[in-house]
C-alpha cells in the first residue's frame, strides 16, 4: 500500500528523476576515465615507440659512421668520411630528443646519461682510430688496440641499447597488461549502465504517461463538474464568488451575475459594484457584515436585499467558508442563494397558517357555543316541559297534552343533534394519545352503555377475540358503540337483532378501494347485522355528515353517528366500508394498521 | 343549631337555574337551608365575611360572568378557613377541560345540569345525603362526574 502509494506520488517521479542524473553523471564519470586511461596509454605507446627509433637511429649513426671509417681506412678515400660529419650531428639530436623523451623517466635518464658518456668515448677512440689511420699508421700497435677498444665501446654501446630496448619493452607489455584489464570491464560496464538507465527511463514514461491518463480523467471530471455546478447554480438559483483575501480581489460565477439581472461578466467582480445593488435600507447591514467577513475571515449566514436595474427587489442569502489552497493561499468560498420564491412562499405561508389558526379559533368557539350556549336555553326549556309535565298535567286539554308532546320530542331530537354533533367536532387525533388498548374491553363497555336497548329488543351480540392495539381507546369505544346502535336502530320489524363481530387480517393487496398505504397488514373487524340493510348505491353516501336514507319519523338518528365512525377509522389510518343489499342486513368491515 | 339542617349554598349567575334550584329543594322537603348567589364576586364576599357561617355544600357554576366558578375555586382551596368545604361543580357543559380543571383544582363532585325537573330533584337530594367523607377519601377521575 505504501510502496504503490509512493509509487504514484509526485515524489516518486522526482526520485526517479533524480537517481538517473545521478547514474548518468557516474556513466559519464567512468567515461571520461576509460577515454583518459586509453589516452594515456597511447601516449606511452607512442613515447615508447619513438624511444626505439631514436635508439636504433642512433645505433645505425654509430654503425654509419664506422663503416665509413673502415671504408676510408681500408679505400683511403676521403668521400667515405662524409657520414661521419652527418652522424656526428644526428647523434647529438638523438641524444638529445632521447633526453627529451624520457625526462620523467629516472631509470633511462641513468642509461642515456651512460649510453652518452660511452658514445662519447666511442667517438673518442674514433677519432683517435681516424687519427691514426690519416697518419698511415694501421699498422702500428696502437692503431690496433685503438681500433679493439672502438670495437669494444662500440658493442658496449649496442648491448646497453638493447638493454634500453627490452627494458622498455617490458615496461610497456607490464603497463599494457594493466591497461588491457581495466578496458576490458569498460564496454560491458557502460552497456549495463546504458541498460539500467533505460529501464529508468522506461519506468518513468510509464509512470508519467500514466499520471497523464489520470491527470486527463480528472480534468474531464472537473469539467463535468464546472457544467454541472453552472447547471446547479441555475437551477436553484444561487451564484458562487471566491474572495482571494491576500490579494484582496473577488472572482464572482456567471450565475451571480444573472441573479443581479446582469449579463454574466458583464463588470468587474469587486465588492464596490456588488454593494452598489444592495437595498438601501440593508445597506448598512451588509457592510457590517462585509466588514465582520474581512475581520474574521469568516462569512455567517447572512439575509440581504437587492435591487435589480429593473427595479425588481430580490431576497439573497450568503454564506462564507475560508479556504487555504495546496499553495498555502487563503481565500474565501462564497454562496449567494437567491431565496425570493422562499420568502414568498413562506409568507404565503404564514398568512395561511393565521388564516387556519383564526379558522380553528372560530370552531373552537363554535364548540363552545355548541356546548353551552346552545344547550342552555334547551336544557331549561327541557326543564320547564318536565315540569309543566309533572304540575300542571291536569290543566291541560287533550290538545295541549299533544302539544306539550310535541314540544317535548322536538327538544329532545335538538339535543340529540347538539350532542352528535359535539360528539364529531370533538373527534380529533390531538386530543388523546395513542396507546396499547384491550379492544374486548372496550366493546364490553360499548356493549354495557347499549344494554337498555339490547334487553328492549332482545338482541345477540357475538364477538371473536380482538388482539390488543394501540388506538385511542375512548374513540375506538365510540366507533363500537356508534356500529352496534346503527345496527339495533334498523334492526327488521319483528326480528331480534343478532350482531356478528368478527375479526381477522387483511393484506393490503385485498383492501378494497386502496391503492397505496405505507402499511402492508389490516386488522379486520367486522360488524355483520340481520337489519333492513340498505341498496349498496348507498355504501359511501352512508358515511357523509347528516345523510340519512329514512324518513326521521321512521328511524330516529341524525345523521352523524356514521360520520363519526368514518372519522375515528381515519384517525387511526384505517378505512371503514360498508356492504348491505336492502331487507338483507349489512356489513360495517373497519380495517386498522398493523402497526410493529 | 347547625347540626339540624345541612346548609346548601349555590353560586349561579342564570336566574332559572337559581329557580330551578330552590324549587327542587323545597319540593324536597329535606332539612336543608338554601341561599344563592348571582355570581362569584358576590359568593366571594358573603364567604369571607369574618362571621359568615360557612355551607356544607357549596354548588358552583362555572360560567359567571366577572368571576368564573374555576376562580371561585381556586381562592377557596388556598384559604385554610375552607378546607372542610364541599366544592359540586354544577354546570351545563361536561366538557373533558373543565371536568378535569375542576378535579385537578380540588371540586369534589361534578354535575352536569340535567334537563329534567324531576332528575335534578333526584340529584340534589342523592348529593346532600352523600357520604362526602366516603366519597372523598376514593375520589378519582372517573367517579368525580356524577353519572346517574
Amino acid at each position: 500500500m505504501l510502496l504503490k502509494s509512493l509509487y504514484n506520488s509526485e515524489r516518486f517521479l522526482k526520485i526517479i528523476f533524480g537517481l538517473s542524473l545521478f547514474i548518468v553523471l557516474v556513466m559519464g564519470g567512468f567515461a571520461y576515465k576509460y577515454v583518459k586511461e586509453l589516452s594515456e596509454s597511447f601516449d606511452e605507446v607512442q613515447d615508447a615507440y619513438q624511444l626505439h627509433i631514436e635508439l636504433e637511429k642512433l645505433l645505425s649513426a654509430l654503425k654509419d659512421a664506422e663503416s665509413g671509417k673502415r671504408a676510408y681506412i681500408i679505400s683511403k678515400d676521403s668521400t667515405f668520411l662524409e657520414p661521419l660529419l652527418v652522424s656526428g650531428s644526428e647523434l647529438d639530436n638523438s641524444l638529445k630528443r632521447l633526453k627529451d623523451l624520457t625526462k620523467d623517466q629516472p631509470e633511462h635518464q641513468e642509461n642515456i646519461a651512460e649510453l652518452e658518456l660511452k658514445i662519447d668515448n666511442s667517438l673518442k677512440i674514433f677519432e683517435k682510430t681516424l687519427q691514426l689511420a690519416q697518419n698511415n699508421e694501421v699498422e702500428s700497435a696502437e692503431f690496433i688496440s685503438a681500433f679493439r677498444e672502438g670495437r669494444q665501446t662500440m658493442n658496449s654501446v649496442r648491448f646497453k641499447v638493447l638493454e634500453m630496448t627490452t627494458h622498455e619493452n617490458e615496461l610497456l607489455g607490464s603497463k599494457k597488461a594493466r591497461s588491457s584489464r581495466s578496458l576490458s570491464n569498460a564496454p560491458m560496464f557502460v552497456y549495463y549502465i546504458l541498460i539500467i538507465s533505460l529501464l529508468i527511463l522506461l519506468l518513468t514514461y510509464l509512470q508519467i504517461s500514466k499520471n497523464l491518463k489520470i491527470l486527463k480523467e480528472k480534468n474531464e471530471l472537473l469539467e463535468t463538474f464546472k457544467e454541472s455546478t453552472t447547471q446547479s447554480e441555475i437551477i436553484s438559483k444561487h451564484g458562487n464568488w471566491i474572495w482571494h483575501i491576500e490579494d484582496n480581489t473577488f472572482e464572482y460565477s456567471d450565475n451571480l451575475y444573472r441573479l443581479l439581472g446582469e449579463e454574466p461578466q458583464s463588470f468587474e467582480p469587486t465588492l464596490e459594484n456588488f454593494i452598489a445593488f444592495t437595498h438601501p435600507d440593508d445597506l448598512d447591514k451588509l457592510m457590517e457584515q462585509v466588514n465582520k467577513m474581512m475581520e474574521n475571515e469568516d462569512l455567517p449566514f447572512i439575509h440581504y436585499r437587492i435591487i435589480q436595474k429593473n427595479g425588481t427587489i430580490k431576497h439573497f442569502k450568503a454564506y462564507g467558508k475560508v479556504l487555504i489552497d495546496s499553495d498555502g493561499h487563503k481565500k474565501l468560498l462564497g454562496t449567494t442563494a437567491d431565496i425570493t420564491d422562499e420568502i414568498v412562499n413562506y409568507r404565503l405561508i404564514e398568512e395561511r397558517n393565521l388564516e387556519l389558526e383564526r379558522n380553528n379559533k372560530e370552531l373552537a368557539s363554535f364548540n363552545y357555543v355548541a356546548s353551552h350556549d346552545l344547550q342552555e336555553p334547551l336544557r331549561k326549556i327541557q326543564t320547564f316541559i318536565s315540569r309543566l309535565e309533572e304540575k300542571e298535567q291536569d290543566n291541560l286539554s287533550s290538545n295541549g297534552k299533544v302539544y306539550i308532546q310535541r314540544i317535548k320530542s322536538s327538544s329532545g331530537r335538538m339535543r340529540s343533534l347538539i350532542d352528535d354533533l359535539l360528539q364529531f367536532s370533538r373527534t380529533n387525533k390531538s386530543e388523546e394519545a395513542f396507546e396499547d388498548s384491550n379492544l374486548n374491553i372496550l366493546l364490553e363497555t360499548a356493549k354495557h352503555d347499549l344494554a337498555e336497548i339490547i334487553s328492549d329488543k332482545r338482541a345477540r351480540i357475538s364477538s371473536d377475540s380482538i388482539p390488543s392495539m394501540k388506538v385511542i381507546p375512548f374513540q375506538i369505544k365510540q366507533l363500537f358503540l356508534n356500529l352496534m346502535s346503527n345496527s339495533l336502530k334498523y334492526s327488521r320489524e319483528n326480528v331480534a337483532p343478532v350482531i356478528t363481530i368478527s375479526y381477522s387480517q387483511t393484506d393490503i393487496s385485498d383492501l378494497p378501494k386502496v391503492k397505496f398505504s405505507k402499511h402492508n397488514r389490516y386488522h379486520t373487524i367486522t360488524v355483520k347485522d340481520n337489519g333492513i340493510g340498505f341498496d349498496q348505491e348507498y355504501a359511501e353516501q352512508i358515511f357523509t355528515l347528516f345523510s340519512r336514507l329514512h324518513n326521521k319519523n321512521e328511524y330516529s338518528g341524525t345523521g352523524i353517528g356514521l360520520s363519526i365512525c368514518k372519522k375515528i377509522v381515519e384517525n387511526h389510518q384505517g378505512y371503514i366500508i360498508a356492504e348491505s343489499h336492502l331487507n338483507q342486513g349489512a356489513t360495517f368491515t373497519v380495517y386498522l394498521p398493523i402497526t410493529s | 343549631m347547625r347540626e339540624e339542617y345541612t346548609y346548601v349554598v349555590l353560586a349561579d349567575d342564570d336566574e332559572d337555574d337559581r329557580l330551578f334550584f330552590t324549587d327542587a329543594f323545597e319540593e324536597l322537603k329535606m332539612q336543608t337551608k338554601v341561599d344563592v348567589y348571582k355570581d362569584g364576586i358576590e359568593l366571594m364576599n358573603a364567604l369571607n365575611q369574618s362571621d359568615s357561617i360557612l355551607p356544607n355544600i357549596l354548588f358552583l357554576d362555572l360560567n359567571m360572568p366577572m368571576k368564573s366558578g374555576l376562580e371561585c375555586l381556586k381562592e377557596i382551596k388556598m384559604n385554610p378557613r375552607f378546607k372542610n368545604l364541599s366544592i359540586a361543580i354544577y354546570s351545563t357543559s361536561a366538557s373533558e377541560e373543565d371536568i378535569e380543571d375542576t378535579f385537578v383544582n380540588g371540586a369534589n363532585i361534578y354535575i352536569k345540569k340535567p334537563n329534567d325537573f324531576k332528575i335534578l330533584k333526584k340529584i340534589l337530594a342523592d348529593v346532600v345525603t352523600m357520604n362526602w367523607q366516603y366519597h372523598t377519601s376514593g375520589l378519582n377521575k372517573d367517579n368525580f362526574l356524577l353519572r346517574l
